[in-house]
């Protein structure tokens, strides 16, 4: 494949003059036929790996995504590129719908699925008369136990690409410390796969670490911070009620919030990303469940009033930040006694011993437990004996807190912070940008511009007015 | 209407005959014989299954308000309204809803509608990929096609739908709070609709109070959409309204009693109690008024038992049985819903 093709595509499909770093590599392994690990930072431009290189062969991709919400999501970046021959194969499929997509699955260049539906038989069928061009394994640290985001239902992957045959498999991820790499490797079936692994840094976001005494600090100094300085920024909270709090709290001082979780009606959660990426938002307070799927590059700061459970899931919500390359902080604020707060979240659905023992009951009904806690529950029920899933998630709790622990200690100790977090990754610090982390010297106003927004005011409403703009004669 | 005043206004026609959960079932839309024959009773037919999603403890805790001002109150496990209540009733505004009717499906309307708009909006700032508010496929579908057959790109949609939308929303019926929620809850080129929360702060009253007004808003826009005087969004309404607004399992009885078959056979067929089969000839009798029901019930009889209710003033079928003794309850309640249905 010769480079001038690469770069034709590059322009004509996407719209960009150059690839990024590793990128160019990454495809020409997958066209030549390779398996390939890919873990980059969120925001370096994943998705083109598994996008462009199905314009260079023959037959369909298959995308194996275990989040549903971001499935829309790529369909829908998909389409704007474009391509009309995508379609997400999932339960949310109303049933007239998926039978016509198996019985027209080769007009598709793009198959979105889940994981839950690769035992469907019919589905099965269907693919086996297709010329697949390769499999993607999206979000793939979720395949391994010791990923922050385990789905077991990720696993039945395995057997799934063996019944394929020969099928070239390309693992995607933003996160892997080395041991979810491994399980990820053993899990695809892969056969000395070409690996990439971009450093996870993101030289353009600095950290700041803010030590406070009480809850009622952690809201001045979030006060102090929006009103003095820009937007558009994300404050990450553990409770739905607290976001709510925040937001009403920076809404009396005139700023433009909003608040966002997972208990919302669909209908508004999409109208607040909206509102947000287009700019009509400058603030948001947000639980974990904001973030996937948005698109707005121009994301300046990010507040976490908490630790959060994962160093994972951390770089995750930090990585929203700074996709225009220019420069954004991240700050973290925390009491002496978060920490159990922390793990105490972390294990909310957490199931115990107790839990595990009734679920190997044969009466035992799965509507006891919360969602997930049983969706893996009755994973392992089937692998494992009563016993040995006991062992197993005491080992996984001990684990969780574990790393709870050495993330508060990285945020706690004397050395630099951006050097620890590549670290756990086990990756090492290139280059120390000029604005690294608190713990090397940050100098924060140098960083933020000053808010010069007059105070946010709701306009009178006119509905015949609002009519012509949505409509203009 | 505010959900107080509905509540009120259902109280006041069952006042004295049913429990004070009785609007709950009913705001609810939920299929048993007993409300589904209430909402002919009692002339409910606006409030049927408008809040499914209405939970019991804001439901509780609206009544407990209504209580402790003293608009109702209960006795015996029955709800009244008091005079106060009847004070606070609104005089003028007769409800605009028609829940027996659309039973949910205005919401597909919506769907279609606000899918519609954005379209027309992103494509005549010439800005044609956006993403979409309307994430499901069916509706994704229905919206393409309708632009295709409705000439999108080359004649004057845009004019089209904008005049019909104010020719509907002008309805002197409505309030300008109407109107204002409908619009902007729409989505269009750099101009994202506002969520509930959002336009329930503007105007200072509570989500739910917000969402009632928008629903009135559609319910009463589906009624006054006819192919004259708006094809472009008839053709949007369409399969909206319940034509037959059985339940399903009332609808596969009604077809064995278009083949001749008794209560006691079907229930034998269906494998179901009596008990039900009566109840689905209650909601087909509220539905259809040339349903017969000679087999059940004599002419006599009916007028029998309408005389005592209106002497009695009363619909509690367990008076007027008292009175009737020869009488089942299943003649009492067929008696009562075939005389609201001719009145």
């Amino acid at each position: 494949m010769n480079k001038l093709k690469l770069n034709e595509i590059l322009q004509k499909k996407f719209g960009h003059e150059n690839f990024r770093d590793g990128q160019q590599e990454i495809i020409e392994q997958i066209i030549a036929g390779k398996d390939v690990v890919a873990i980059l930072p969120t925001g370096m431009g994943k998705s083109l790996l598994y996008q462009l290189p199905a314009y260079l062969m023959e037959g369909t991709v298959i995308i194996v995504s275990p989040l549903l919400s971001l499935m829309q999501d790529q369909v829908e970046q998909l389409k704007l590129l474009g391509e009309k021959r995508v379609i997400a194969i999932n339960s949310f499929l109303p049933f007239q719908e998926r039978e016509m997509a198996f019985r027209h699955l080769a007009d598709f260049k793009f198959i979105f699925t889940s994981p839950e539906m690769l035992q469907n038989e019919q589905f099965n069928r269907a693919l086996r008369e297709l010329s697949i061009a390769y499999v993607v394994a999206d979000e793939a640290h979720c395949i391994s136990q010791w990923g922050f985001d385990f789905r077991p239902d990720y696993l039945r992957i395995s057997g799934w690409i063996h019944s394929l045959k020969a099928v070239n498999v390309l693992a995607l991820t933003a996160t892997a410390t080395s041991e979810v790499v491994k399980d990820i490797k053993g899990t695809l079936r892969m056969t000395k796969p070409f690996e990439y692994i971009h450093s996870l840094d993101r030289p353009a976001i600095a950290y700041e670490i803010v030590e406070v005494e009480n809850q009622q600090e952690k809201m001045n100094w979030i006060l102090g911070r929006v009103i003095s300085t820009e937007g558009p920024g994300i404050i990450y909270t553990q409770s739905r009620k607290k976001t709510e709090v925040y937001a009403t709290m920076l809404r009396e001082q005139g700023i433009s919030v909003a608040y966002y979780h997972a208990k919302m009606e669909q209908s508004d959660r999409i109208l607040i990303q909206q509102q947000f990426q287009q700019g009509q938002l400058d603030w948001i307070c947000a639980t974990n469940a904001f973030g996937m799927g948005i698109h707005k590059d121009n994301i300046r700061q990010i507040i976490h009033d908490h630790i959060p459970t994962s160093v994972a899931g951390y770089m995750q919500e930090v990585g929203r930040a700074a996709r225009d390359g220019n420069q954004a902080i991240a700050s973290l604020l925390y009491t002496s006694s978060d920490v159990e707060q922390t793990f105490y979240v972390a294990m909310q659905d957490f199931p115990e011993e107790q839990d595990i023992h009734f679920a190997y009951q044969e009466e035992y009904s799965e509507v006891e437990q919360a969602e997930t806690t049983s969706r893996i529950l009755a994973y392992w029920k089937e692998q494992l004996n009563e016993q040995q899933t006991i062992q197993l998630f005491k080992q996984i709790k001990q684990k969780k807190w574990q790393d709870i622990q050495s993330f508060y200690l990285m945020i706690r100790n004397d050395s630099c912070l951006r050097e620890q977090l590549l670290h756990y990754f086990d990756q090492a610090l290139i280059e120390r940008p000029h604005h690294c982390c608190s713990k090397c010297k940050l100098n924060v106003s140098s960083i933020l511009r000053k808010r010069t927004d007059e105070k946010y005011r709701q306009d009178e409403m006119n509905w015949i007015d609002r009519l012509n703009i949505l409509l203009p004669s | 209407m505010h959900f107080h005043q509905i509540l009120l206004f259902i109280i006041h026609k069952i006042s004295g005959q049913r429990s004070e959960n009785a609007p709950y079932y009913l705001l609810k839309g939920k299929k048993s014989g007993q409300t589904i024959q209430d909402v002919t009773y009692f002339q409910l037919h606006a409030f049927f299954s408008i809040l499914p999603q209405l939970s019991k403890e804001d439901y509780d805790e609206a009544i407990n308000e209504l209580f402790k001002n003293e608009f109702i109150r209960v006795n015996e496990s029955l709800v009244y309204i008091t005079e106060k209540g009847i004070e606070i009733l609104p005089s003028d505004k007769e409800p605009l809803f028609n829940g027996w009717k659309y039973r949910g499906k205005e919401q597909l309307f919506w769907k279609r509608i606000d899918l519609v708009i954005q379209t027309l909006s992103q494509f005549q700032a010439n800005e044609k990929k956006f993403v979409p508010n309307q994430k499901d496929i069916s509706i994704q579908h229905f919206v393409k096609d309708f632009l295709i057959q409705n000439n999108f790109r080359e004649f004057n949609l845009n004019t089209d739908i904008k005049q019909e939308i104010f020719y509907l929303l002008e309805n002197p019926s409505f309030d300008d709070l109407h109107r204002t929620l409908f619009v902007y809850r729409l989505s269009g080129y750099k101009t994202t609709g506002l969520t509930w929360e959002q336009l329930a702060r503007h105007y200072h009253m509570t989500d739910l109070n917000i969402k009632i007004i928008f629903l009135e808003c559609l319910h009463s826009m589906l009624d006054n959409i006819s192919i004259e005087t708006s094809p472009r969004l008839f053709n949007l309404a369409k399969d909206i309204r319940i034509d037959t607004p059985l339940t399903e399992s009332a609808f596969k009885t009604n077809s064995l009693f278009e083949k001749g078959y008794s209560i006691e056979e079907i229930a034998k067929i269906r494998k179901l109690k009596i008990n039900t089969i009566e109840d689905h000839v209650i909601e087909i009798v509220s539905n259809n008024k040339n349903f017969s029901i000679s087999a059940f019930i004599s002419k006599e009889q009916i007028e029998e038992i309408l005389h005592l209710s209106n002497e009695l003033e009363t619909k509690k079928l367990t008076l007027i049985k008292q009175r009737l003794p020869e009488i089942s309850f299943f003649q009492v309640r067929l008696a009562l819903t075939k005389g609201e249905k001719n009145s």
